[in-house]
């Protein structure tokens, strides 16, 4: 038996340059990105919408891609609300990666937009190894998931420096504590910023958007 | 589940230098870095190389998978190195803290999120024996 030195690249090197391609793709349209991450149901497009709306109202026009494995229905959404959108449907990929964004983006109105938010694939867990080329991340998380989302994915919010901890109003009824969320976060991330929000009321989205540093 | 294209870049990868490199004998191990910060299954990976390889000339290799450390870099006090783990009871977990471990400063990953393939192991091949053995 013997050895052979391969010396082959990083595969994930490819994921890293289309992402670097997007990002100045971006950046040279004065578009800042953003990757909002999180499990199905937690209210990621709600609180774009919501975050969208204030943005709005201090001038700053604000667009939104809804990557999905199906389906057109956040996209809808999206218009509902009149923010120029576009939808990725990934087939039956758990998440967005930067070669969908990058053609994603070939085709939207960058021009119409100071800020876009890219909602991506409803996951808690394969999102984290794709960067797509955004200037930040996001993850949203809810209540209703359970006291126990960080511990059960500790990896995705130690490298994710902003959260939203959404639907806390509805935290008595499911009998969760947000706090011990924010526990566990602080732990894994010292840095990060977790911020307590329910979309549907608007509660807590200025804070999340200072967060954000808007 | 997105082992199955992680293993199909893998293999396309190692296809493609072994078309131009051919190894001499049987190809038995492949050895992979994994980055820790990476959240991919191990099994799924070896089970999606396993099915991914077959009729091809590294069928029946094994993946050998090396988890590798985190390193980061500060850019507060320019510590470089390995970071802190977070490993309570309960979290059945052991969780690189992305935090200066000498300043607590905010930190930049520069090791931890790759995945390559570094080195094969080769089955010896048995030398032919020639025709007329000398008397």
């Amino acid at each position: 038996m013997h050895e052979i030195r391969t010396g082959f690249g990083d595969i994930l090197k490819r994921q890293l340059e289309l992402a670097e391609r997007n990002y100045e793709f971006l950046a040279d349209r004065g578009v800042r990105a953003i990757n909002v991450m999180g499990a199905i149901g937690s209210g990621k497009t709600a609180l774009i919408i919501q975050m969208a709306q204030r943005l709005q109202g201090k001038g700053v026009r604000v667009g939104a891609i809804a990557g999905d494995v199906a389906g057109d229905d956040d996209y809808r959404r999206f218009q509902a609300a009149g923010l120029p959108s576009t939808v990725i449907n990934t087939g039956d990929d758990c998440h967005l990666d930067a070669h969908r964004v990058g053609h994603a983006l070939e085709e939207f109105p960058l021009s119409a937009v100071d800020v876009l938010f890219i909602e991506n694939v409803g996951n808690l867990v394969c999102p984290a190894d794709f960067p797509l080329g955004t200037d930040q991340d996001l993850v949203v998380i809810s209540v209703t998931e359970g006291e126990d989302m960080v511990r059960k994915h500790p990896k995705m919010f130690a490298q994710t420096d902003v959260i939203a901890i959404n639907k806390v109003d509805l935290a008595e009824i499911v009998g969760v504590d947000p706090q011990r969320i924010v526990e566990d976060y602080r732990k894994v991330n010292p840095h990060g910023r977790a911020v307590l929000t329910d979309a549907k009321s608007g509660r807590g989205v200025e804070e999340l958007l200072s967060a954000l540093g808007f | 589940m997105h082992e199955y294209s992680l293993a199909h870049s893998l293999l396309e990868g190692l296809l493609e230098h072994l078309a131009a490199h051919p190894a001499e004998g049987r190809i038995v191990k492949v050895h992979v870095r994994q980055g820790e910060l990476l959240t991919l299954s191990q099994e799924a990976l070896r089970e999606a190389w396993r099915i991914l390889s077959e009729g091809t000339p590294v069928a029946g290799s094994e993946l050998v998978i090396e988890k590798v450390p985190v390193k980061v870099r500060c850019p507060n006090c320019a510590y470089q190195g390995k970071v802190q783990y977070l490993a309570e009871e309960g979290w059945h977990y052991t969780i690189p803290v992305l935090s200066c471990p000498k300043c607590e400063g905010r930190v930049e990953v520069v090791e931890g999120k790759d995945l390559a393939i570094t080195a094969l192991s080769v089955e010896d091949q048995e030398p032919t024996p020639t025709e007329n053995p000398p008397s």
